[in-house]
């Protein structure tokens, strides 16, 4: 275990290092809640700066999740990093697992930092606990992502995982009304999503509302299914690695 | 013409390697096939503790996929490999074997002595990460990044790597491929050092004066195949030892074809070059039927000749393409 540790150490200082994960996943939503946090009106049936809080919050994370980990983990499939970590001591598992730790270390700063500027610079006052139940919410929902980005990294060259994750980017961010809550038959669409999960459950946290258990229990469904898919393209590539 | 065929060469060559000991490595009968392509094809080989072995072969010839399944990074068709006794995945997680593959990649945005750190810190017996660098001369460079380096940097990047731990068996596929010739050089010095520690090395080459330098036994496989073992001395022995060459007039090629003890004519103009199992027999054949050839000189082969019979033999008896 020790091993896996310092290799998702050494992920994390990674990214730090990297100035285009950096600028994507922080300066993007950090810019853009400066830009329109403090416009009126109201998504999801909160204030627009507390929806846009979370909306941003949630893009920061996952895309960082998802974007980051999936081009990397297939260019180092591509580079045979992979195949050199298997040729020592540690554990076969351990090159993923140190990619999810990562994932879950590196989303919380993005969180928190959207959080702090909705707070301060938007001007969203909210109970503790609501707090610590959107941080949460936003948290587990964007680290979902990280079984994804192995799912694609494993089975994808990196060239097709550029466009593949961009795509999926958009779509997750737009249909999941992380950018403006959508409407009329964009949302049918969006109800199914990971992403309009977090925003909703977010956003009824702060309304106040009861969490409809449907949308709790969808991300759990999403994460089996990301991480299936995981476990699969992990799999096939045993022997080809 | 048969007797470097498979059989009888393969099997009168391992004693004298410490067979006292039971083998480190052992492939029994081991297979990987890729639908019809026999990449590995029935090998069977062992080695003892503390040799230096080479696996020697054209490309293509099943050296990497041997290697790979001896990592557990493939898994045989049929057959049954073993590393100190175990299955070869928990062989290689118990740390006691440390390798260098040609397709290993490096972790970029690192240092290389960032690098070196995080998998010496991998091994239940790590060696000193200063000390793992000076031989592996990788301490000139140790705080560049690892995506920075040239292509013999990397390489001594990935011996690092290979050598950061305590193992007692270091695997090398092609280790000094992308290394200039004082790279090369420098890289050989330090193995011996790593041999000299009582450490046992596996090493797959097409480059034969490495072969034939480095190792006190080369394994040579074509197809697939095991097709010889011994000692460079002997592998030169053993395929159509000696070469004769000279000049001669008014050639008469039927006869030198039905010279005794031949294996192979070569005729350019006037020159003729014979590959002989026994030279003394072939000469006085030609000697006695009266032909007075020039500039006749008898040698030994070098490892490349033999290298080369005893992968053309194999071709031949196996329907020829290549």
């Amino acid at each position: 275990m020790n091993g896996t540790l310092s290799l998702a150490k050494a992920e994390i200082i990674r990214l730090r290092r990297n100035k285009r994960y950096l600028l994507f996943t922080l300066a993007l939503p950090v810019l853009l809640y400066m830009a329109f946090g403090r416009s009126t009106g109201r998504g999801y049936g909160v204030d627009f700066k507390a929806f846009y809080m979370v909306g941003m919050a949630t893009l920061g994370g996952f895309s960082g999740v998802l974007t980051g980990n999936a081009q990397r983990i297939s260019q180092e499939m591509k580079d045979g990093w992979i195949r050199q970590l298997r040729i020592t001591p540690l554990p076969a598992n351990a090159y993923v697992v140190s990619k999810i730790l990562a994932a879950l270390t590196s989303a919380i700063p993005v969180v928190l930092v959207v959080l702090l500027l909705g707070r301060f610079y938007g001007g969203v006052h909210l109970a503790a606990w609501q707090w610590i139940a959107v941080a949460v919410t936003i948290w587990f929902g964007s680290t979902i992502f990280a079984a994804l980005a192995v799912a694609i990294g494993y089975k994808f060259q990196p060239d097709q995982v550029q466009a593949l994750s961009v795509l999926l980017y958009l779509g997750f961010a737009f249909l999941g009304g992380l950018y403006f809550p959508l409407g009329g038959a964009w949302q049918k669409v969006g109800d199914a999503l990971p992403t309009y999960a977090v925003v909703k459950i977010s956003t009824d946290v702060i309304e106040g509302a009861s969490v409809p258990a449907g949308l709790a229990i969808g991300l759990v469904i999403w994460l089996a299914v990301f991480a299936g898919l995981a476990t699969l393209a992990v799999r096939s590539s045993a022997e080809t690695l | 013409m048969s007797q470097y065929g498979t059989g009888a060469l393969v099997e009168n060559t391992s004693q004298g390697h410490g067979r006292a000991n039971s083998p480190i490595v052992s492939f029994e009968n081991v297979s990987k096939h890729y639908g019809s392509l026999k990449a590995v094809d029935g090998l069977n080989l062992e080695l003892a503790a503390g040799q230096t072995v080479a696996l020697l072969g054209p490309n293509g010839a099943g050296k990497s996929t041997s290697l790979d399944m001896l990592l557990a990074l493939r898994k045989p068709t049929k057959g049954t490999i073993r590393m100190f006794g175990q299955d070869p995945y928990h062989a290689v997680k118990s740390g006691r074997v440390g390798a260098m593959l040609q397709s290993g990649g490096l972790m970029p945005e690192v240092t290389v002595r960032e690098l070196v750190t995080l998998v010496t810190g991998f091994h239940p017996n790590p060696e000193p990460v200063d000390l793992t660098m000076k031989r592996a001369g990788v301490a000139g460079f140790a705080d560049q990044r690892v995506d920075k380096l040239s292509g013999g940097q990397t390489q001594r990047v990935r011996f690092a790597l290979a050598i950061c731990g305590k193992s007692e068996l270091i695997v090398l596929d092609e280790p000094t491929v992308a290394m200039d010739v004082e790279t090369r050089r420098l890289f050989w010095a330090s193995m011996k050092d790593e041999v000299a520690q009582g450490r046992t090395l596996l090493f797959a080459t097409h480059y034969l004066e490495e072969a034939d330098q480095a190792a006190d036994r080369i394994l040579v496989i074509n197809r697939g195949r095991l097709l010889a073992d011994g000692t460079p001395a002997e592998i030169k022995a053993r395929a159509g030892a000696k070469r004769i060459s000279f000049r001669l007039d008014n050639i008469d090629e039927p006869f030198l074809l039905g010279l005794p003890a031949l294996v192979n004519v070569e005729i350019r103009n006037d020159v003729v070059q014979i590959q002989s199992d026994d030279s003394d027999r072939t000469l006085y054949a030609l000697l006695d039927a009266g032909y007075r050839p020039r500039e006749l000189e008898v040698g030994s082969l070098g490892l490349e000749q033999a290298f080369i019979a005893i992968t053309e033999e194999d071709d031949r008896a196996n329907g020829g393409t290549k």
